[in-house]
């Protein structure tokens, strides 16, 4: 049918003749955008608005009225005690995840890039194993080694005498577990996109600065990392978008946000809202303050990256 | 002499973190082939003193392995070959045309990329279950099916195809649907194969959306059933776990092997503006 229509649409178009195809609206590559634009409005574009209108409510997601609250669900996003843990525990997961997922990688980027020759290869090749695994097999993985009483580290540590703590009691450690786990699967991804930054970094500038005689590091710190700037704050949006989505596996397999909420974060505290607590309205509206959070960051990404891709040409 | 020498200095933190990443998967696998007793006895010994399949065969007795898998194959297939053909499409629009209002319609595609799951599985979960499709595979594809990622690597890649091929095509008037099938696809081939390669990695390890969708254990996918096996309280019947979570390493590890240069390069050509 589809196709039908589009060659008919064809011929219409050819038999126009070229001198007025300039002039009238082309239709056609809104043919190729249809099956991506029905499935982007249906679930993403729906859904979003229907998200913000639902935070004005207070509803249990099955119930057939809906009660109007005005921003009554917003203002408790800031005032109610979990909601604020859960925001402020959403900051420590933001500053942890670009430590590992970003600051480690940039620096072994640089490292490899820089410092070791020309094997590069092997070390992308193995980086990336874990970056094709879920994240269930991490969480299960990292339950296991560093299972406080039979894990392997627990055991290394008691021929030292030492201890490893229950960190599934502890917010703040359970924070820190979850994180290593993402760690484990986006390190080697986040590695190669910005070793591919550092390596289209024009090689005649690094060696015309090497002839001057300027230290390495400064070559590094002055030339190297602003040459690198849209590439590096690409990946560091992406380490904060997607690893705030990335923690989620790992917190409901482990931890299911505890100990009280503990190690729970915006994200998780949505969906617990939503689909546990059936506060279907407090869901909608951390669901919408995180949407607004990335938007920002998409704001950022446009100012630097695309900008930067501009100076580029 | 000593350039080289202090090369090899900076080989000691990579070789460390190749052991960090890659010993707990070896240790996944040799576990799996380990009775419970030796997993907890000879823990730090990566070659089982008492090989086993014990862990495979009772994996099999508990859980629908066959379906299981089956399962998870299916919904990635499906999620592969919707992303393939609605991101070749969406990207020769974006390539090969002008029209009006054609950066805005980019714009939409892009932001897409940053709205939060949570900001949608609400919404969706209800529009899946009024259609009639909770623990149903197609009710786990279909709002996968269109990725704005996707889209952006098919466009990186028609990149490389010269404009002057579509415009002397044109010109022969060769219909653009026929341009794309028998110019644009055959050139991009490779890239289609990585592209749809990582496409499906991702789907076969997808969790968060299904584990909303697939409440029914004869409709699980691997990742739901391999959390079913792993308790927040403890008693964990690692063994059994890691068995299950070999099974389920091994197809995005095939595939990785077998096209590991090309994943890498698409990945690599992602982060380049």
């Amino acid at each position: 049918m589809l196709s039908n229509n589009i060659q008919a649409k064809e011929k219409i178009s050819s038999r126009s003749g070229p001198v007025k195809r300039g002039k009238k609206m082309n239709i056609k590559p809104f043919f190729y955008l249809l099956p991506s634009g029905i499935l982007i409005s249906i679930f993403i574009g729906f859904p979003v608005l229907y998200t913000l209108y639902l935070s004005f409510f207070n509803w249990n997601l099955i119930s057939p009225t809906k009660e109007f609250v005005g921003f009554n669900n917003y203002i408790n996003v800031f005032t109610d005690p979990t909601n604020r843990q859960v925001m402020f525990n959403t900051l420590i997961y933001i500053g942890i995840l670009v430590i590992l997922n970003f600051v480690i990688p940039y620096l072994i980027s640089i490292i490899v890039n820089f410092f070791i020759g020309k094997t590069k290869g092997p070390y992308k090749i193995l980086f990336f194993i874990p970056s094709l695994f879920s994240l269930v097999v991490g969480a299960m993985l990292f339950s296991w080694i560093l299972n406080p009483v039979s894990g392997p580290v627990a055991l290394i540590l008691r021929d030292y005498g030492m201890k490893l703590p229950q960190w599934t009691n502890s917010g703040s450690l359970a924070i820190i577990v979850i994180c290593l786990i993402t760690n484990w699967k986006v390190f080697g991804y986040n590695f190669i996109l910005l070793l591919t930054g550092l390596g289209s970094i024009p090689k005649n500038i690094i060696e015309a600065a090497k002839i001057d005689g300027i230290p390495k590091w400064r070559v590094i710190w002055d030339i190297v990392l602003p040459m690198n700037k849209s590439v590096s704050v690409y990946v560091l949006i992406l380490t904060i978008v997607e690893g705030l989505q990335y923690v989620f596996t790992p917190l409901n397999v482990i931890t299911q946000g505890g100990p009280n909420y503990g190690s729970s974060n915006i994200l998780y505290h949505t969906y617990l809202n939503g689909f546990v607590l059936y506060k279907t309205g407090n869901a909608s509206a951390l669901a919408t303050v995180t949407f607004i959070i990335f938007l920002i960051l998409l704001a950022l990404e446009i100012k630097f990256v695309e900008g930067g891709r501009k100076h580029a040409d | 002499m000593q350039t080289n020498r202090k090369s090899l200095v900076w080989h000691i933190p990579l070789l460390l973190i190749v052991l960090v990443i890659i010993l707990p998967i070896l240790f996944m696998i040799s576990n799996s082939f380990k009775t419970l007793h030796d997993s907890y006895n000879s823990i730090l010994s990566l070659i089982p003193s008492h090989p086993t399949l014990a862990n495979y065969i009772t994996l099999n007795h508990q859980i629908n392995l066959i379906r299981v898998t089956l399962n998870t194959f299916g919904m990635a297939t499906l999620v592969t070959l919707g992303k393939i053909s609605t991101g070749l499409l969406a990207a020769y629009a974006f390539h090969n045309f002008k029209f009006h209002g054609k950066k805005i319609v980019y714009f939409i595609f892009i932001a897409t990329i940053f709205v939060p799951f949570t900001t949608i599985m609400i919404p969706n979960y209800l529009v899946i279950s009024k259609m009639n499709l909770l623990n149903n595979m197609l009710g786990v594809a279909l709002p996968q099916m269109c990725d704005a990622a996707g889209i952006m690597l098919f466009l990186k890649a028609m990149e490389k195809v010269p404009t002057s091929l579509v415009e002397s095509a044109r010109i022969d008037d060769i219909p653009e649907r026929k341009i794309l099938m028998n110019i644009i696809i055959p050139i991009l081939k490779p890239n289609i194969i990585s592209i749809g390669a990582i496409f499906f990695i991702n789907s076969w390890n997808e969790y968060v959306w299904p584990t909303l969708i697939l409440k029914d254990k004869g409709s699980f996918t691997l990742p739901l059933a391999l959390q079913n096996y792993i308790s927040s309280e403890g008693g964990t019947n690692f063994p059994l776990a890691m068995a299950l979570a070999t099974i389920m390493i091994i197809p995005p590890l095939l595939i990785y092997v077998i096209f590991q240069k090309y994943i890498l390069n698409s990945i690599s050509s992602s982060g380049l503006k």
